[in-house]
């Protein structure tokens, strides 16, 4: 953090319609949450790539209209960053279930030490967070 | 601060530019934006039509592209599949240290022949 800067606690809920479109705005905005925790690209860039990430997956491929994927960033003294869908989600790759044989899962678990998923009755949340006193 | 937001990214522009050109017996495409989700479909179906148009020489220049998500990964590893169904080939041109990084951490780093440059793609032929 910015010498002289004080950071005071953030929190941002973004709510999109199911629609891979939409999904570029919640990078955006991730990373404009990142950029406050941080002046590390490389951090901002990981958060971006990340967020992205899980509301692709939640999002899917095609346009539906399965319910809003919900993402929830707060920002204290760790980023933190919940993306929640109605319905189920694959826990994992599966071996024929992705475009070409790239696993989502893998790359995000490759960028997050801390990540987790939950289902709660119909909803499954996707949860992840970055220290933030680490990086600043 | 709850945002709702409902198509409005689409109104921010085209997010993916590709464009290719011929050169030494290879079909160059430059790629520019962010293969996300929502654009990788476009680069897909650009690699599928030049596939089908026989054109199995193909070179990925990642120089122009901002971000790149495992839908774009999924994307590249399917091209690489149909190019070499054919005794092709597909191999990229990226030098920016935070998409290697995907390549890396996904284990692909080792399936692509990655060059620094497009002088150095088309002088490894």
């Amino acid at each position: 953090m910015r010498r002289g800067v004080t950071r005071t606690s953030t929190g941002i809920t973004v709510s999109i319609a199911r629609d891979p479109a939409l999904v570029r705005t919640v990078r955006l905005i991730a990373a404009a949450v990142a950029r406050r925790a941080s002046p590390d690209e490389e951090f901002v860039e990981e958060v971006r790539l990340a967020v992205g990430e899980a509301c692709a997956l939640m999002v899917g491929e095609s346009a539906s209209d399965a319910g809003p994927v919900t993402v929830r960033l707060a920002l204290d003294t760790r980023l933190c960053v919940d993306v929640v869908a109605a319905g189920p989600v694959a826990m994992a790759d599966s071996f024929d279930s992705d475009v070409d044989g790239v696993e989502p899962w893998a790359l995000l678990r490759g960028l997050i030490d801390d990540l987790s998923i939950e289902r709660d009755g119909d909803s499954t949340t996707l949860s992840m967070s970055w220290p933030v006193s680490a990086v600043a | 601060m709850t945002v709702f937001v409902r198509r409005v990214s689409r109104e921010l522009g085209v997010d993916l530019s590709l464009e290719t050109r011929h050169e030494g017996g290879q079909t160059i495409i430059e790629v520019g934006g962010e293969i996300d989700v929502y654009t990788a479909p476009k680069l897909r179906d650009k690699i599928t039509e030049l596939v089908g148009n026989g054109e199995y020489n193909l070179v990925i220049d990642m120089e122009k592209v901002d971000f790149l998500d495992s839908t774009g990964l999924g994307v590249l590893v399917g091209g690489l599949k149909k190019v070499r169904a054919h005794d092709g080939s597909m191999r990229l041109i990226c030098n920016q240290e935070r998409l290697l990084k995907i390549f890396r951490i996904t284990g692909l780093a080792k399936v692509f022949v990655i060059h620094g440059s497009q002088a150095d793609a088309l002088a490894e032929r």
